[in-house]
């Protein structure tokens, strides 16, 4: 492979990861731009997602890499797959909210945040004891065709990768931009008060925040699977603050910076993968969290500023 | 708590008064963990308590962060871990330069030793524990100020998020610099603690006692910080940190102060556990370390010393001790039932579990902890809060000290522009207040009253002009720094400390008058206690000034006091600062006619003391009582000044106020 | 204390409400009556409690003791968004306006408690015709329109909910003469066109110049009362607004 093919490996493998931390990103940047809240446990969200996935693929009888299907039965699989997921997830988010979360509305102070911290091991730990800290083998019912550029390999899975997670921001873009109750989510985060008086009820509002930025951990974490053939319970920490870090980038409660400081992580985390150890992948990734946060705070496109006001 | 457990003892106890059952407690307490090892001979056990230890020092360490100064750190794991390793490398057999004559006199000292590996000769660092002691604290420190020092003016969790990076990549390096650290198969042979050249060995007892030496040490040093100066400063600052600085409490300092000592406490701890486990990994620190030591101090109460040491031997027992006799008990339990799930229980290994659940539990129920910080002392009924109406202004204003008359001017405030984006909020405007006199200042609602004392506070910054206090430019000074210069305000929306007492806020603006530091806090040499025995004279003098409005209530939290209550406390902390002058932004707001007379008399009276005023107030009748002089803004700018009575009367000010009338608008425009 | 019978005239009251803040007593035995068709304006200096009276109609603050009314029946329990879909809309203090929506979607969230319909062209098509400016500037972002501007399309965005009644907030505040010229031509312009108009406004002249009747509030109580002509006479008004005491209260 020359070193332009290998470039262009890594810039292949950077966008699949890319529209990954994308998702994830996007669904802590909903709830952030509401709440100001940072949710830890959106992170364990996407790795629940990922053995949900799992069990769906294998209760259609997709195991391991072995059952190779093409088609309308692969479109089949896929959305349900998708579906269940993002659906389960949406649910457990929206549920972590009413229960856990909304009572600490007018807390001041950091208990909120404490609170998801504890959810997050909530949900580590339950997975860990119930299903195990091995590596699982993740179901791919995806026929192993591949496509050449140059001497770099794309396979089929990358670009179904793209394909959906494009599918799935623009629907997130379409539904903030032109329905009512993304139109509402996105007046509720510039003003609550003014948007309840409007007769925006700014509860069910954040429910619905919820709701979608937890089916996009899902569904993220079913990409997860689809990328690396295998997950375990262990993926929620590093994914979160890699995605973490690319909403930050790309601007804390703004929906395109989600998506930009995603893809910039997702082929910055590629290229050191390839050209460094990946080791020091985190230390870069954490230290360009740092430096946003110290340097220039409201990101590259975004407009909350994260400092004392 | 240790009342509680003698009161659970019985009767014959219960005669015994409050602060001798405390000290009896204690004693048994104390006599108890002494002879622990003596009386229960299991190593295992031991070391548990030992590990306990460990954990209680770390909670200590975060309380001063966390609970303290309200500073979030998730990274604090990594102080952990930078004093473990700097013990570690300078005594394991892991970083070995070859041996010349510079080392000789260090190996005199027992610093080094030369040894021989089948080669040439090396030198093997011994550094002693009880050396290396101090020195992770002072190494741990630095590193505290070098990560605190970006999140100084992050918001809460956002300085959450940036210290954990801090905290994660501190093991990352641990795992990548293999030449001096070992990499993730850590450090060997670490050295064990030698004691007039007795070495500790491995039987857990004498590591127990170190624990619980260290253990008491650091609860002297968090209580004797806690109850000075710097403790109430740190408490300011984690209830609200603009009033604090508007006090003078310096921000910036203070917030690495805490930094540092936190992280102190846990360099220190590092030596001492990677001491007793004669190993260091990487493992051993990371966010999982620092949750732990988070939920410690949450179940015990952030702010609480002895709850947080509470929640750590708490959560060492349930690992050690709790958990694994309740999963035998289940297994037991599923021998006799016959089930296979049950048999293979083991409660152990769900503690990262019961971590997460005990946060939630703690939040959602009892975010105080335990053994909350605050003791709460009952709020009054409102006959109790009930008080007479004093006529007359202040009397006994001379036990708080007069100053000089000074002459000249107090203030004055010069062509002053501050700008908000598009908006101009004050417009080249120009205030004088004579030193002794009083200025009010009048206008309609966004005139820009708040942001004058604002920017003559520091709180906002001026685009142009500039701001003398008798004479000194103080535009462009820190809020702290000008607070420290004679100027004190007080609050349109009131802003004291909440959930601190009447006396704690009032003691905190003397923050600036007072000079111990955080080391004369710990030893309370004879001068400290004096100051801090004159600051409390000091600040009861002041309170006294409202008669039985406030007296009753010096211990009970400002947030249980009724809204004029919590007026004149934030006036009396203001007074405690000691100022030249003083800014008093709407105090009469929210009080009744009464009350109202009552206070512009005592405003008056301050007036006695030589004390210059500046007063925002939209009750003309004070106003007319109090001032000599009084200047309208409106839009910013001054469209009036002079006495009350001619003020009162000035076409423009009622247009003002009042508006104008349709037709004349357009004509004028 | 409820009054025995409705009277229909009236279609907003105020009975005995008293509002606290923590154990401040903002709002002591207020009593406002608002006429269908009427404007009537809430007038006051400094911390009088106006801007709690607008919320305490909107749903934001609940009265501890009092009831108020909407044709006869009480609302004080009831959420935000049902007294909105009753008919209350609100101009707020200082616009707000969302800052990064454009102008059409500020004016499409007036109207959320509504369907989507021949109804809200209507009303977009009268709110485009009284401004002609939000017209122009309809894909424009909020935040960037000029305070005069956003007044127009703060009161426009309270017309496409076609409330009965508005509320405003201080419609004058930060604005230029010529602004709040306009704006005021503008109220009694949809006032004539039938909508009810609640008016919290400090500028005592230019509101008594368009109101029918007036309350005059003072550290939460109400000192004056009476139509536009009276008050405009009355030459203790300056007294109220200047926060001067009235004699008896002090002589407690």
């Amino acid at each position: 492979m020359t070193d332009t093919d290998f470039f262009v490996q890594q810039l292949i493998n950077g966008v699949s990861l890319g529209a990954m931390y994308s998702l994830l990103a996007l669904g802590f940047t909903l709830v952030y731009g509401i709440l100001e809240l940072i949710n830890f446990s959106h992170f364990n969200i996407f790795m629940v997602g990922s053995f949900v996935a799992l069990g769906v693929l294998q209760a259609m009888g997709v195991f391991g890499q072995a059952t190779v299907m093409t088609g309308f039965p692969l479109i089949g699989v896929m959305v349900v797959a998708f579906a269940a997921t993002m659906v389960f997830c949406g649910i457990l988010g929206v549920v972590i909210y009413r229960f856990l979360l909304r009572p600490l509305r007018h807390v001041k102070g950091p208990a909120a945040m404490i609170t998801t911290i504890g959810v997050s091991y909530i949900l580590l730990n339950v997975i860990l004891l119930t299903i195990g800290a091995d590596n699982h083998n993740f179901p791919n019912p995806l026929p192993p065709i591949t496509f050449a550029i140059g001497g770099a390999v794309l396979r089929l899975r990358e670009i179904l990768i793209w394909v959906i997670a494009t599918l799935l921001m623009g629907g997130l873009t379409f539904f903030v931009g032109y329905t009512k109750l993304g139109k509402a989510m996105r007046a509720t985060a510039q003003d609550p008060e003014a948007a309840r008086m409007m007769g925006v009820e700014v509860d069910r509002v954040i429910m619905t925040a919820f709701f979608i930025g937890s089916a996009l951990a899902g569904a993220g974490g079913l990409i997860f699977g689809l990328y690396y053939n295998d997950t375990s319970s262990n993926i929620g920490f590093n994914a979160g603050l890699r995605a973490f870090t690319a909403a930050v980038l790309g601007g804390i409660g703004n929906v395109p910076g989600a998506m930009l400081g995603g893809v910039i992580i997702g082929v910055i985390e590629a290229m050191g993968g390839g050209y460094l150890a990946t080791e020091w992948t985190d230390v870069i990734i954490f230290s360009i969290l740092v430096l946003v946060l110290v340097v220039r705070p409201a990101g590259l496109l975004g407009r909350l500023a994260p400092n004392k006001s | 708590m240790v009342e509680a457990v003698m009161t659970a003892l019985g009767r014959p106890f219960a005669r015994i008064p409050l602060e001798r059952r405390k000290q009896l407690g204690l004693l048994l307490l104390t006599v108890f963990i002494l002879i622990f090892p003596l009386i229960h001979d299991d190593d295992a056990d031991i070391d548990s308590m030992a590990n306990a230890a460990a954990y209680a020092t770390l909670a200590l360490g975060l309380n001063i962060v966390v609970g303290f100064a309200g500073l979030l750190d998730l990274g604090y794991a990594a102080f952990f871990a930078i004093g473990a390793y700097l013990y570690g490398i300078l005594t394991a057999y892991q970083v070995l330069p070859t041996w010349s004559g510079f080392w000789t006199p260090l190996a005199a000292v027992g610093l080094v030793e030369k040894i021989n590996q089948g080669g040439p000769d090396l030198v093997h660092f011994t550094l002693s524990f009880w050396i290396a002691l101090p020195l992770a604290a002072v190494v741990a420190a630095f590193f505290g100020v070098l990560f605190g020092a970006p999140t100084l003016r992050l918001r809460g969790d956002y300085l959450a998020i940036v210290t954990l990076g801090f905290g994660e990549i501190v093991p990352i390096v641990a795992r990548n610099v293999d030449s001096v650290t070992n990499g993730a198969a850590g450090l060997n042979g670490v050295q064990a603690p030698k004691l007039f050249g007795w070495s500790f060995g491995v039987s857990a007892t004498p590591y127990y006692y170190v624990g619980v030496a260290l253990v008491a040490f650091l609860i002297f040093v968090s209580i004797r910080l806690r109850d000075s100066r710097i403790g109430r400063a740190w408490m300011a600052i984690r209830e609200d940190e603009i009033a604090a600085s508007a006090m003078g409490v310096n921000l910036v300092r203070l917030k690495l102060l805490a930094f540092a000592i936190g992280a102190a406490f846990a360099g220190m701890t590092g030596v001492f556990y990677v001491a007793k486990l004669q190993t260091a990994t990487p493992e051993l620190f990371g966010f999982p370390v620092s949750t732990m030591i988070l939920v410690m101090v949450v179940l015990g109460g952030m702010g609480s010393v002895w709850g947080v040491v509470l929640g750590a031997v708490i959560l060492q027992l349930l690992q050690s001790w709790f958990l694994k006799g309740l999963s035998n008990w289940i297994n037991d339990f599923g021998v006799m039932v016959g089930s296979d799930w049950l048999q293979q229980v083991d409660l152990v290994r769900s503690i990262e579990l019961i971590f997460g659940i005990i946060l939630v539990v703690m939040m959602l129920f009892r975010r105080d902890g335990l053994i909350p910080a605050t003791r709460k002392t009952a709020a009054l009924t409102f006959d109790a809060q009930h008080a007479e109406v004093r006529r007359g202004g202040f009397s006994g204003l001379e036990s708080i000290g007069t100053h000089e008359n000074e002459t000249g001017n107090a203030l004055e405030v010069k062509n002053v522009v501050v700008r908000f984006g598009g908006l101009t909020a004050l417009n080249k405007v120009n205030i004088v207040v004579p030193a002794g006199g009083v200025v009010a200042v009048i206008g309609p609602n966004g005139s820009g009253k708040s942001t004058l004392f604002n920017v003559i506070t520091g709180l906002t910054h001026a685009d142009e002009g500039s701001i003398l206090f008798h004479g000194a430019e103080i535009l462009g000074l820190q809020p702290h720094q000008i607070a420290e210069a004679g100027v004190a305000r007080t609050f349109q929306n009131i802003r004291l400390f909440p959930n601190l007492t009447v006396l704690e806020n009032v003691l905190v603006g003397q923050h600036t008058r007072l000079s111990t530091s955080f080391a004369g806090a710990i030893l309370r040499l004879p001068k400290a206690k004096a100051e801090e025995s004159r600051a409390r004279r000091w600040a009861l003098d002041i309170i006294a000034l409202f008669g039985n409005r406030l007296s009753p209530r010096i211990m009970q939290q400002v947030n249980g006091l009724s809204y004029a209550n919590r007026r004149r406390v934030e006036i009396a902390r203001a007074l405690a600062t000691r100022p030249k002058i003083l800014l008093l932004d709407e105090p009469t707001a929210g009080m009744n006619p009464a009350e109202t007379l009552e206070l512009a008399e005592q405003i008056k009276s301050l007036h006695a003391l030589g004390l210059t005023i500046l007063i925002i107030e939209h009750k003309l009748d004070v106003v007319t009582k109090l001032a000599d002089n009084v200047i309208v803004l409106d839009h910013g700018e001054k469209i009036a000044e002079g006495l009350p009575e001619v003020v009162r009367r000035d076409d423009a000010v009622l247009t003002a106020y009042l508006g104008r009338a349709a037709r004349e608008a357009v004509n004028a425009a | 204390m409820q009054p025995d019978f409705h009277n229909p005239d009236v279609l907003l009251s105020f009975n005995d409400v008293n509002t606290h803040y923590g154990d401040l007593h903002v709002l002591k035995d207020v009593n406002y009556t608002i006429g269908r068709g009427e404007i009537v304006s809430l007038l006051g200096g400094n911390a009088c409690g106006k801007s709690t009276t607008m919320k305490t109609i909107m749903g934001i603050v609940r009265p501890t003791t009092g009831t108020v009314l909407l044709d006869g029946k009480p609302i004080e329990r009831l959420s935000t968004s049902d007294r909105v879909r009753l008919g209350i809309a609100p101009v707020l203090e200082a616009r707000r306006l969302f800052p990064r929506m454009t102008v059409y979607e500020n004016l499409e969230m007036g109207a959320y408690t509504r369907p989507k319909g021949a109804e809200f062209e209507e009303d977009l098509e009268r709110v485009y015709s009284l401004f002609p400016r939000v017209k122009e500037r309809r894909a424009q972002l909020g935040g960037t329109l000029s305070g005069g501007e956003q007044q127009m399309v703060a009161i426009g965005r309270a017309l496409m909910a076609r409330p009965r009644l508005i509320c405003m907030d201080e419609p004058s505040m930060g604005l230029s003469p010529l602004y709040v010229e306009q704006v005021f031509d503008i109220i009694q312009e949809i006032n004539r066109q039938g909508t009810t108009i609640f008016m919290v406004e400090q500028n005592a002249n230019m509101a008594l110049s368009i109101a029918h009747r007036a309350y005059v509030l003072q550290t939460g109580v109400v000192v004056l009362s009476g139509t536009a002509a009276e008050l405009r006479e009355n030459p203790t008004i300056k007294e109220a607004y200047l926060g001067e005491m009235q004699v008896a209260e002090a002589a407690e």
